[in-house]
């Protein structure tokens, strides 16, 4: 049995990031239940060596940090099918970039969400990217990685419950969530 | 054990909706063997019970009909006995019977059960076929925003029991190889991640807890590897999980497209995905030893949710004309096909069953709600999986 694998901590290693500056992951295995429903399965490699993609450590802001209230940032909108940055958005994140150069102890995660047509397991992928891209941004602001963490909704957390078109273009956004 | 009593309803309506040309293979039915249950008695509820499932098996199966008259036949008895149900009986055919005695206990489901393990065993026997009677589908019922559960019924629609009680979003549930396992991803805490737990309840084991994106997990056919999106290295790329070492390998590398839904070839050598590098959803298929991908759909503004049947073909869903359908491929074979199994209202994740002739899909019902529906290739009417109303999707047909 596994019993006795409930706490096993996942290796901690770095990355060298390659291309942007959000390929710099801090990952996490199952780091002990929570209200004893989970243990771990997997093994202490988490990541196969060769492709240099150890990673391990800590857990998702929204795990482990504290929501900071009272700041918030208007989402990041996108085209249909598109995770590229409209020039009218990129201010949006300019904004985001500031407060986080302001409040050092400040961290964001920044949700990736989508419309709800096509398919659902695409759409997490395509939300995830759509985070990725404007965590990128971020990075290129000067905005260090390891402040910065991505996560996918796809279609399962609309802003709109419509079907219209206007309430599918509030649909395709980014969303930060400022930690501390 | 909860009573579900939801019939099944068979809606041929919906077949008539599609014109001829929609439809891939027409069948008549004439190719089906007859079977006589007259000599089949069933007494008492259960008895009853047994024979009236039996019957229902063996119409699905697609391979038979019910016919006094017919050539295989069914003789003995299905009878109470002092603590469940005795079946005593032998089926019949041109040059060949097959004693066949077992019991159960009075529940229902056990009833059920065991009238499911007769049909699968005329099946196989009288048809050299696989049998899918005692099979079962599990799928997602999403109520609103982060608000889901799974689900799961027998393969004929009853037996309806709500897996988990989250009320959080849940997505791609996929059954392990052994029938007794899920996969799928969860928000339980917050971020997606992937887990693994006994159908029948039981803990819930995190395979795959990496930052960012963890979904799409898929077993492979010798149960050792998991297929699966990952998005940590900075993009959603398709990895392979090494159950027994915990070694993730990635197979694609595409910085500029994001990748969804990785299924295994039957020999377990190669994995079809989605992929939108051409910059819209395609099916893609990478071999596993050498990462080498190739694009293999073209037809179609968009392909998504790819199944691979044990048989080589590959079920998607297609979007055409504004709408996506269902539609069957052949990789060995090569080329698309121009017609779909389906037609009107979107038609989404087509998962095969064991059987590689049976597709269970689901389909939009407006209103934000949509149903589970069983296609035949083989062209028998479309079979909604059960009556009540929801939001059910994403089903995912057990390979036992």
């Amino acid at each position: 049995m596994r019993m006795n694998q409930l706490v096993k901590l996942a290796l901690v290693a770095t990355v060298v990031a390659t291309g942007s500056g959000c390929s710099t992951i801090k990952g996490w295995l199952g780091v002990g239940p929570k209200g004893g429903l989970d243990e771990t399965h997997v093994s202490d490699v988490p990541w196969d060596a060769e492709t240099g993609d150890i990673i391990g450590g800590a857990g998702s802001f929204a795990e482990t940090r504290e929501r900071v209230n009272g700041v918030t940032f208007a989402p990041v909108y996108f085209g249909f099918d598109s995770y590229t940055l409209a020039p009218m958005e990129v201010s949006k994140i300019e904004q985001v970039a500031q407060h986080l150069m302001q409040n050092r102890s400040h961290v964001v995660l920044i949700d990736g969400h989508c419309d709800e047509r096509g398919s659902n397991e695409y759409n997490l992928s395509l939300g995830e990217q759509r985070a990725q891209t404007v965590c990128g941004y971020l990075v290129s602001l000067g905005i260090d990685s390891g402040r910065v963490q991505t996560r996918s909704f796809g279609e399962e957390k609309p802003a709109s419950s419509g079907r219209s078109e206007e309430a599918y273009r509030l649909n395709r956004r980014g969303e930060f969530g400022i930690y501390k | 054990m909860k009573r579900f009593v939801w019939g099944v309803a068979v809606l041929g309506m919906m077949a008539l909706a599609c014109g001829a040309a929609d439809i891939t293979v027409r069948g008549t039915g004439a190719s089906k063997d007859a079977v006589s249950l007259s000599g089949l008695a069933g007494s008492g509820e259960a008895g009853k019970l047994f024979v009236q499932v039996l019957q229902g098996d063996l119409e699905r199966s697609g391979w038979f009909r019910i016919d006094p008259a017919g050539q295989i036949q069914v003789v003995g008895a299905a009878a109470p006995k002092a603590d469940g149900l005795a079946v005593s009986s032998q089926v019949s055919w041109p040059g060949k019977r097959l004693a066949w005695n077992r019991s159960c206990g009075s529940r229902v489901a056990e009833v059920r059960r065991l009238a499911h393990q007769l049909a699968d065993d005329m099946v196989t026997h009288i048809k050299a076929e696989r049998g899918i009677a005692s099979t079962r589908i599990v799928f997602v019922n999403r109520r609103g925003p982060n608000n889901a559960d799974l689900f799961m019924c027998d393969a004929d629609g009853h037996g309806l029991v709500q897996i988990t009680q989250d009320n959080v979003a849940a997505v791609g549930p996929k059954w392990d190889r052994d029938g007794l396992h899920l996969l799928y991803t969860s928000y339980i805490h917050g971020s997606p991640a992937v887990y693994r737990f006994p159908a029948t309840g039981g803990r819930r084991v995190p395979l795959a807890k990496f930052k960012g994106l963890n979904t799409g997990a898929a077993v492979s056919p010798d149960g050792r590897t998991v297929a699966l999106i990952l998005g940590g290295t900075g993009n959603p790329e398709v990895h392979t999980l090494d159950l027994a070492s915990g070694a993730v390998t990635r197979l694609t590398q595409t910085p500029h497209a994001v990748e969804a839904s990785p299924t295994w070839s039957p020999d377990g050598s190669r994995i079809v995905y989605v992929g939108d590098a051409s910059g819209a959803p395609q099916l893609y298929i990478v071999d596993v030893a050498t990462k080498r991908s190739r694009r293999l759909t073209y037809n179609g503004s968009e392909n998504v949710n790819p199944s691979w049947a044990p048989t080589g073909k590959i079920a998607y869903a297609s979007r055409r004309g504004g709408s996506y359908q269902i539609a069957v491929l052949d990789p060995a074979a090569g080329g698309e096909p121009d017609a779909t199994l389906t037609c009107g209202p979107d038609h989404e994740s087509p998962s095969w069953a064991p059987d590689g002739r049976h597709i269970v899909c689901s389909r939009a019902e407006g209103s934000g709600r949509s149903s589970l529906w069983i296609l035949d290739i083989q062209g028998d009417s479309p079979v909604r999986l059960y009556a009540n109303p929801g939001n059910w999707m994403s089903p995912d047909w057990s390979d036992k």
